[in-house]
């Protein structure tokens, strides 16, 4: 029963005064586990791009929380300064708070983000996934022609015995399904 | 100029937004669709395909997300919550029998905030249902009463109750339903606007067959 109470005190608050902030928040707060789980979960990338974008989401969100709050308290207490009639300054608190909410979503949280998270993620070393300067796949692998010189070296690089060094391999002559 | 500020922040149809919560997450979603893809176009340290992709691809996050709260979230949250608290949990509390659904408490609420009495009572008199019959049909003697009254009951626990759903909804649908619905989305919405290859979609599904055969 005293999970309904406060369910039913939660209520009773909320509905007195919904502050826009509050729902913002806990969206930011579920939102800044979730999505670097859900990423870590994909199978589809590297480990080292899974690593970079979870913690690239959960620092977007872990800096959206306090911005969130603080973009809408302050708007809040400015605007209650604003009027002396107590009815306005109310209505006008709750207003700037939504105001001060959808500046941080519009133009706060992007901006800390962009001018923040890089210099971080360099500071702890993490790099962001550089696809342009990746070394790029043999166009047509299945065509590679395989050389003498090129077999000794598979050899002695790789922990692995290539098939092209089985003995009963045909060394001469003519060749079936270019092998 | 002053003048006009002034009346944004003392609106009260601005400050029946604010309190909404389902209306002021979906402004939110929208500005952050702006918002995000913006600062990406503008961000000078990443090459010009690069920023086109992370750019088209945070509007279609955010768009599906707005898409999926809207179309999912809000219908069931908002009726199933004021279901759920009129019959468990404000089972014994007096308040709840009034409304049938969340559309007349929120009718009789905004009677309720006129702070005129005689507004409020020449409101009622006037509106009409689809059906023919007047609004005020539907309101018992209670509530008839409390808007007579100069400053009548609100019954903000019913209103809280409704935007704790809400919030329960908005934090469902957008931090865990609305990322994997738009997973499955954004990558075919990407192609079909030539801003991905096939052939990345194609390594992928092999390199999963790999993950998995290994």
């Amino acid at each position: 029963m005293a999970f309904n109470e406060f369910i039913q005190r939660t209520c009773k608050k909320l509905g007195e005064n919904n502050k826009p902030t509050y729902v913002v928040m806990a969206i930011a707060a579920v939102k800044g586990i979730c999505r670097p789980l859900f990423t870590m979960m994909d199978t589809t990338e590297s480990p080292e791009t899974k690593k970079y974008t979870a913690l690239r989401e959960g620092l977007t969100e872990a800096i959206a929380i306090p911005a969130y709050w603080a973009c809408g308290e302050l708007a809040g207490k400015m605007a209650k300064r604003m009027f002396s009639d107590k009815g306005l300054a109310k209505r006008a608190e709750k207003n700037m708070m939504f105001i001060g909410v959808c500046a941080a979503a519009l133009f706060v949280i992007p901006g800390v983000c962009s001018a923040v998270i890089k210099p971080m993620m360099d500071a702890i070393g993490l790099k962001a996934p550089d696809q342009k300067h990746a070394p790029k796949p043999a166009e047509n692998p299945q065509l590679t022609v395989i050389t003498p010189a090129n077999n000794r070296l598979t050899k002695l690089t790789s922990p692995y015995t290539s098939m092209h060094a089985f003995q009963n391999r045909p060394q001469s002559g003519l060749r079936v399904g270019g092998l | 100029m002053i003048n006009g500020i002034s009346s944004l922040i003392t609106s009260s149809q601005l400050a029946n937004i604010a309190q909404n919560t389902t209306q002021s997450v979906a402004v939110e979603t929208t500005l952050k669709s702006i918002g995000r893809p913006g600062f990406i176009l503008i961000d000078k340290d990443i090459d010009a395909d690069t920023k086109q992709y992370a750019a088209a691809k945070e509007f279609l996050y955010q768009a599906t997300c707005l898409a999926v709260y809207m179309a999912l979230i809000v219908p069931i949250f908002k009726k199933g919550g004021f279901k759920l608290a009129k019959n468990v949990i404000f089972k014994d509390t007096k308040g709840f029998e009034h409304f049938k659904d969340v559309k007349e408490y929120m009718h009789y609420r905004k009677l309720a905030e006129n702070p005129s009495v005689k507004n409020r009572m020449s409101t009622l008199n006037k509106e009409i249902l689809s059906e023919g019959k007047l609004v005020k049909e539907k309101y018992d003697d209670t509530l008839l009463a409390e808007l007579e009254k100069k400053e009548p009951d609100k019954f903000d626990y019913v209103k809280g109750a409704v935007e704790l759903s809400n919030i329960v909804g908005s934090v469902l649908g957008l931090a865990i339903l609305a990322p994997q619905v738009s997973h499955a989305f954004i990558h075919p919405a990407l192609r079909f606007l030539g801003l991905e290859d096939k052939s990345k979609k194609q390594n992928a599904a092999e390199n999963k067959k790999l993950d998995h055969t290994a």
